[in-house]
C-alpha cells in the first residue's frame, strides 16, 4: 500500500529502564510478566525503587543522571533506527520530555542553608550569590539536554522540551507527530527522560503522599501509591515516505494523538477521568479509529487510589467494558517525564511481539473497576493500542499506534 | 493534511516590568511589574498561595487576554475546543518552604545530616513543596479558571519557550484542532541575575487569544515574526521574552 503523505511511522527506540538497557530488555521483561524493581535501604521511608543500570557519566554534565540517561537512549535510537548521528540533507526536529532536576543534599545544604539568618529565608541575597558557575544551577537550565541532543544529530527542525509532569513525553510524541505531518521535518527524534531516584526528589513524593510504602499495585483494591521509576526513552519517528526511502525497518505506525486538560483542580485529578476521556477520545479522532478498533490499552494506572479508577471508568464509557488494559508501572515503576514515551515503547513491543503486557503488582482486582485488567501478559495479537499518559496539573495525552 | 485555517489574534494580556496592560507597551527598565497585586486578578486565596510569583503572573495575562470581549467569544466555543499552550520555566520549588526542614536537618555540628532531614525535617515540608514548582502550574490553574479543556501544551526552552507555545497553539487553531487557544507565556527572573552572567533581569507575562479567521490581527506562526528580543529594555524575560515583545508590539502599534 503506498504511504499516506501524513502517515507517521517509528523506525527506532533507544530507552534505558529498569528493565535494563535497550528495548529488547524492556519487551523481554514485558512478556515475561517480570517485575524490575528492587529493594532499597536508608534513611527514607522508601522501600522499593526501579533503578536503571549504570550509565556512562558526561563530564560536561555533572550530577546528571537523568542527562546521561537520555544521551545513551540517543545512541541506542539512532542505532535501532539505522541513522547516522549527522546527515546534512536531513531534517530533524527534537520533542523531548523533561522533568525538574536533581538536587543532591549537599548542594542544597550549601546553595539554601547560609541564606537563613533569624529563622527568615533571604532569597534575595541567595541570588546574588549564586553563580552560573557552579554545577547545580547549570544543571536546573530548562531545556540544555534537548538543545545537547539536537546538538549531537544536527537537528535543523523544531526543537522544543516538553514540561507537563507525567505526561510531558507523550505530548512530546503528539507534538513530533503533528510536525511530521505538516511537513516542517522528515524525521523527529521524540520522547522523555527523568530521574527523580535522589533524596530532594523521593523526599518530595514523600511528603505528597504519592509513593507506596512497599509496591506498586496498579488497579488492586489495596493499592496505595507507586513506585517511584528513573528512565529515558527515545523514539525515531518518521514520514513514511521517508523511511521508505531510505529502505529503514518500520516497528510500528503512529496512527494518532490527542490531548486534553481535566481544568478541575490544578492540584486534583478529575475524579470520574472526564479529561482523561477527552484525550483518548482526540487521539482515536486524530487516528481515524473507531473504539471498537482498539485491541488493549495501556493505562497510565500509577496505584493511587484515585486515578486508577477514574481512568478505567474514562476507559469503560468510551470502549465498553471489554477491552483489555495494564499498567506497566508496577513492572518499571513510575518514571515521570518518561513515563509516555517508555508506555509507548511498551506498546510497540506488545504490536511486534503479539501479546498483551500484564499488571505487575496486581493481585485482587479493585471490585470497582469496570474493565477487564490484565494481570499476566496474554498470548493475543493487537493490530491497533491505545496508550495513557496524565500529569499532575490535569494534563493528558493519548497515542494510538498500530501494526507496521 | 487539509489546507491550514487562518489565525487572527483577538486579544493580549500583558504584564512587565513598563506596567500593565497597554501601560506595558510604554518604555520601562527591567526588574518587577509596578502595581502587581495578585489578588486583584486572583480572588481565591488558598489557590493564589499555592502559586509561585511566575504562575501569578502568567494567570493574570491570561486573565487580561480574555478581558474586552474575549470572555463572550470563550462562551462561544465548547470547553472541550479551548486550547492552551503555555511557555513556563521550572523551579525548584519555594526556598522559603524548605527553611524549616534545612534548619531540622543540621547536626549540632553544622553539618547537614540527611538522616535528621529525612526523619525530623521531612514533617516540616510543605506535602506541595515539589509542585509547587511544575513550570506546567500557568496551564493548570488557568486551564481551571477559564474552563480550557482542549489540545494543549506546556514548554520550557528558556526565551523559546514562549515563541514555541505561540506557534504551536496557532497550529493548533490552524490544523483544526482547537477553536479557540490562550497561548503565552509567564517567567520571574528578578534575583537571578548572576545567574544570568550578570544582565539585568525581569518579570512578565503576555498571553493571546488566538481563533481561527482573519481578523484584524492575522497571526502567521511560520516565519518567526521579525522580532528582536534584546529590544525591550525589560532585562531578561526567560520564556516570556518573546510574547512579552511581541504583546508590547502589537499594543504600541493598537
Amino acid at each position: 500500500m503506498p504511504a499516506s503523505a501524513d502517515e507517521v511511522v517509528l523506525t527506532g527506540i533507544g530507552l534505558v529502564s529498569a528493565a535494563g538497557e535497550g528495548y529488547p530488555a524492556l519487551a523481554q521483561a514485558l512478556r515475561e510478566g517480570r517485575c524490575c524493581t528492587r529493594a532499597v535501604a536508608g534513611p527514607l521511608p522508601v522501600r522499593q525503587v526501579a533503578a536503571a543500570p549504570p550509565v556512562d557519566e558526561d563530564p560536561d554534565f555533572p550530577d546528571d543522571r537523568k542527562a546521561w540517561l537520555a544521551f545513551r537512549a540517543l545512541e541506542l535510537a539512532l542505532a535501532d533506527a539505522g541513522l547516522p548521528a549527522r546527515d546534512p540533507d536531513r531534517r530533524l526536529a527534537v520533542f523531548l520530555g523533561t522533568g525538574l532536576s536533581s538536587v543532591t543534599p549537599g548542594e542544597l545544604h550549601e546553595d539554601a542553608y547560609p541564606f537563613i539568618t533569624e529563622g527568615r529565608f533571604d532569597a534575595g541575597r541567595m541570588g546574588s550569590d549564586l553563580s552560573r558557575d557552579r554545577a547545580s544551577p547549570r544543571r536546573h537550565l530548562p531545556g540544555r539536554v534537548s538543545e545537547e541532543l539536537a546538538r549531537r544529530v544536527d537537528a535543523t527542525g523544531p526543537v522544543a522540551t516538553s514540561f507537563s509532569a507525567c505526561a510531558a513525553s507523550a505530548q512530546a510524541i503528539a507534538e513530533g507527530l503533528w510536525t511530521l505531518r505538516r511537513g516542517d521535518a522528515d524525521v523527529a527524534l521524540v520522547g522523555g527522560h527523568d530521574s527523580m531516584l535522589h533524596p530532594l526528589g523521593l523526599l518530595s513524593f514523600i511528603v505528597l503522599g504519592a509513593l507506596s510504602p512497599d509496591t506498586c499495585r496498579p488497579f488492586d483494591r489495596h493499592r496505595d501509591g507507586f513506585v517511584i521509576g528513573e528512565a529515558a526513552c527515545l523514539l525515531v519517528l518518521e514520514r513514511a515516505e521517508h523511511a521508505r526511502a531510505r529502505g529503514a525497518r518500520v516497528r510500528a505506525r503512529l496512527l494518532g494523538a490527542g490531548t486534553s486538560v481535566d481544568a478541575w483542580n490544578a492540584t486534583a485529578p478529575h475524579p470520574e477521568g472526564a479529561g482523561a476521556e477527552r484525550a483518548m477520545a482526540a487521539a482515536l479522532r486524530d487516528a481515524g479509529v473507531s473504539p471498537a478498533e482498539v485491541d488493549y490499552v495501556n493505562a497510565h494506572a500509577t496505584g493511587t487510589p484515585v486515578g486508577d479508577l477514574a481512568e478505567a471508568r474514562a476507559a469503560a464509557r468510551l470502549f465498553g467494558e471489554a477491552v483489555p488494559m495494564s499498567s506497566i508501572k508496577g513492572a518499571v515503576g513510575h518514571t515521570i517525564a518518561a513515563a509516555g514515551a517508555i508506555e509507548a515503547a511498551a506498546c510497540v513491543a506488545a504490536l511486534e511481539g503479539g501479546f498483551l503486557p500484564g499488571t505487575a503488582g496486581l493481585r485482587e482486582l479493585d471490585p470497582d473497576c469496570p474493565v477487564p485488567v490484565l494481570q499476566q501478559p496474554l498470548n493475543r495479537a493487537p493490530r491497533v493500542v491505545l496508550s495513557n499518559s496524565f500529569g499532575f496539573g490535569g494534563q493528558n495525552a493519548s497515542l494510538v499506534l498500530a501494526r507496521a | 493534511m487539509p489546507e491550514p485555517r487562518p489565525v487572527c489574534i483577538a486579544g493580549i494580556g500583558l504584564l512587565c516590568p513598563a506596567g500593565i496592560g497597554e501601560e506595558g507597551a510604554r518604555d520601562g527598565r527591567p526588574g518587577v511589574v509596578p502595581g502587581f497585586r495578585p489578588a486583584a486578578f486572583i480572588a481565591d486565596r488558598k489557590q493564589l498561595k499555592l502559586m509561585s510569583r511566575a504562575v501569578q503572573l502568567g494567570v493574570a495575562a491570561a486573565r487580561l487576554a480574555l478581558a474586552g470581549g474575549g470572555e463572550e467569544l470563550l462562551a462561544a466555543v465548547p470547553p472541550h475546543r479551548r486550547g492552551i499552550f503555555v511557555g513556563a520555566s521550572p523551579q525548584v520549588g519555594e526556598a522559603e518552604d524548605l527553611r524549616a526542614a534545612l534548619q531540622a536537618g543540621t547536626g549540632p555540628d553544622g553539618a547537614f545530616d540527611l538522616r535528621l532531614f529525612a526523619e525530623e525535617g521531612s514533617r516540616l515540608i510543605h506535602p506541595l513543596w515539589l509542585v509547587k514548582g511544575l513550570s506546567n502550574n500557568v496551564l493548570g490553574f488557568a486551564s481551571a479558571i477559564h474552563d480550557l479543556q482542549g489540545v494543549n501544551a506546556s514548554w520550557c526552552d528558556a526565551e523559546a519557550g514562549g515563541w514555541t507555545a505561540l506557534r504551536e497553539g496557532a497550529f493548533a487553531i490552524a490544523e483544526g484542532r482547537a477553536d479557540l487557544v490562550l497561548a503565552g507565556a509567564s517567567d520571574c527572573l528578578v534575583g537571578a541575575e548572576l545567574l544570568l552572567g550578570g544582565r539585568p533581569a525581569g518579570e512578565g507575562a503576555a498571553f493571546f487569544l488566538l481563533l481561527p479567521g482573519e481578523g484584524e490581527l492575522p497571526f502567521h506562526p511560520d516565519p518567526a515574526p521579525d522580532l528582536d528580543p534584546e529590544e525591550s529594555s525589560l532585562g531578561v524575560l526567560g520564556a516570556a521574552t518573546w510574547p512579552v515583545v511581541l504583546a508590547r508590539t502589537l499594543l504600541a502599534g493598537a
